[in-house]
């Protein structure tokens, strides 16, 4: 049995263990269990991508010992081994301040937490249309459970957002049979030979794209995620913005880059370039407008996922590798910096007592720590050097700089970049007002805020290994 | 026209309708309705595609059984979140009555 499976296989299984015996433990105890799960499943992503790494190329794995064409196949490449290894760092994360902060969370986030990451994985490593289908649909109803946890005020978005991701879920399933109908497969390395450029194909991807676009909050059908991501709890709006939404984008990167023939992805691809660009732009002027801390922090994630939808399209209008890494250290940089960035933003509102960016007058002073973690976090997110994001933006600026007819790219990635510099300084600028101090409703809680300034820590480490993370993404080409 | 094309059709229409329904109301319940009509939609359009060859492909046979299965398991569970937060909204209009 592989690694990967190893790493698939313990949170699932962690998750149906404690549905079944959770009650009997105590809240405290239930989360350390979960941790050390996620931590065993971060160890065996670790083999399964050193595995994958070594061979240079990517492992099937066929379930039940079933030959091609009959068997559900699952596919290891260097970049769902690294999916793999950074959703469970996440969950050990985003775990670990869920059982330590005083906040806490309700006994019910545990199993979810680990569904959540095992349909994760389940995704990373599925390479069949229709398991993919199910993988979005486990991810979806897992989600909408984790923000329902919230407690009452939360149960109407929770209804809202779910019905959305079935809508989405339905379109992409839609997709599915229409390909299926065209191909006779699912499989999609199988697709990828057979695939031609006819109107049936199209549709198909069509309504696949529209599907997993909603589902993945890209612009313009980003407007559920604000209130889903700002209403549920801090530790679930964490994984939400960090790892959720970027499920549909990996399926998204997938049906386009290797299913669609290169003559479709080339006429599409400007389109979600510039969906990407709009999604800064908009993303970012509403994330400034707004009044609530974590509404802020949801848009921002709106924002962001620009860049990778930007990514995304100019990868397939160029065929260039080095976007495909572009694009995928934004996903982890970005899905490090905003667990960060809305852990603290929910200790801030804990302590102080508000939930509104005036209320954080003085929070340099009041709540240094969670401050901090905010303000390092935000600066991955505008791309400073040498945090994870700048790694990200580099990687997708040198190709734009390059060529001078790119100006128009090049400059919506800059403009982005003032964008969310504008948004955090003014959280920044807003924290530093001492003369008008809020004071805060109770003392602060200093592990809680340091548990929520680690992933902020990670993301400005990611420089240090960034050269292996773009070898490893780029397959050793650059 | 063929059965094949007659039914795919059909279930785009029924899809189309579920997506009308979902943009024109604004009630939980109906919106749920509308979404199960888009479901149904899709899965007549397999079941037309599963009729291209002779005998029936059963693979797409298997996939609507599969997604039946997710469709009743998630509208169980938006019902249940619908009821519960329309209790709410209910007792919060009470409240706003008696003050």
């Amino acid at each position: 049995m592989s690694y990967a499976l190893v790493s698939l296989f313990i949170p699932m299984l962690s998750a149906l263990l404690l549905v079944l015996i959770g009650k009997t433990l105590s809240e405290r105890n239930a989360g350390i269990m979960a941790i050390a799960c996620g931590f065993f499943s971060l160890v065996a992503a670790w083999f399964a991508l050193m595995e994958v790494a070594a061979g240079n190329q990517p492992i099937l794995i066929n379930l039940g010992g079933w030959e091609t064409g009959l068997a559900i196949r699952l596919r290891l490449t260097p970049l769902s081994g690294l999916l793999l290894l950074f959703t469970a760092f996440m969950h050990v994360l985003v775990g670990l301040y869920a059982d330590f902060s005083r906040q806490g969370v309700p006994r019910d986030y545990w199993p979810l937490s680990c569904f959540l990451h095992g349909a994760l994985a389940a995704l990373w490593l599925s390479a069949d249309l229709f398991n993919l289908y199910i993988t979005l649909e486990l991810l979806g109803l897992t989600a909408v459970a984790m923000v329902a946890l919230a407690g009452k005020k939360a149960y109407t978005p929770a209804a809202n957002y779910l019905i959305l991701s079935l809508v989405a879920s339905l379109f992409y399933m839609l997709g599915v049979a229409l390909m299926y109908g065209r191909y006779g497969s699912l499989d999609v390395v199988v697709l990828a030979l057979q695939s031609q450029d006819d109107s049936m194909t199209r549709i198909a991807l069509l309504v696949m794209t529209v599907g997993l676009m909603l589902k993945a909050a890209l612009w313009p059908l980003h407007l559920w995620l604000p209130d889903a991501h700002a209403n549920a709890p801090t530790a679930v709006s964490a994984l939400l913005s960090g790892l959720v939404v970027k499920g549909p984008l990996f399926i998204l990167w997938m049906i386009w880059s290797e299913v669609a023939p290169v003559v479709i992805a080339q006429q599409i691809a400007p389109l979600l370039a510039i969906a990407g660009m709009c999604a800064l732009v908009a993303g970012g002027v509403s994330a400034m407008r707004s009044a609530y801390i974590k509404t802020l922090v949801a848009y921002s994630t709106v924002a962001q996922l620009g860049y990778a939808t930007m990514a995304l399209g100019l990868l397939l209008t160029w065929q260039l590798p080095q976007m495909h890494v572009a694009l995928w250290l934004f996903v982890i940089a970005h899905g490090l910096a905003k667990a960060s960035l809305f852990m603290a933003a929910g200790e801030m509102q804990a302590t102080l007592g508000t939930r509104r960016v005036s209320g954080l007058r003085g929070a340099t002073q009041t709540v240094p720590l969670a401050m901090f973690a905010f303000a390092v976090a935000g600066g991955s997110l505008i791309g400073l050097p040498p945090s994870g994001g700048f790694l990200a933006k580099w990687v997708l600026l040198e190709p734009l700089m390059s060529d001078a007819r790119n100006w128009p790219w090049a400059l919506g990635v800059l403009s982005g970049t003032l964008v969310s510099a504008a948004y955090i300084f003014r959280v920044v600028a807003i924290s530093f007002d001492r003369a008008r101090i809020n004071p805060p409703d109770r003392r602060p809680d200093r592990l809680g805020h340091w548990l929520a300034l680690l992933p902020a820590l990670m993301v400005w480490g990611m420089a240090l290994v960034g050269d292996w993370l773009i070898r490893l993404l780029s397959g050793g080409d650059i | 026209m063929s059965s094949l094309q007659l039914y795919s059709i059909l279930g785009i229409a029924i899809f189309l309708l579920g997506i009308h329904g979902l943009i024109m109301t604004t009630d939980a319940i109906r919106r749920l309705i509308a979404v199960n009509l888009m479901g149904a939609g899709t899965f007549l359009v397999m079941v037309a595609l599963a009729g291209r060859i002779t005998p029936p492909d059963p693979v797409l046979h298997a996939l609507v059984v599969t997604g039946l299965v997710v469709a009743i398991s998630a509208t169980a569970f938006a019902l249940r979140l619908i009821i519960a937060s329309s209790i709410i909204e209910k007792a919060r209009d009470a409240e706003d009555d008696t003050l």
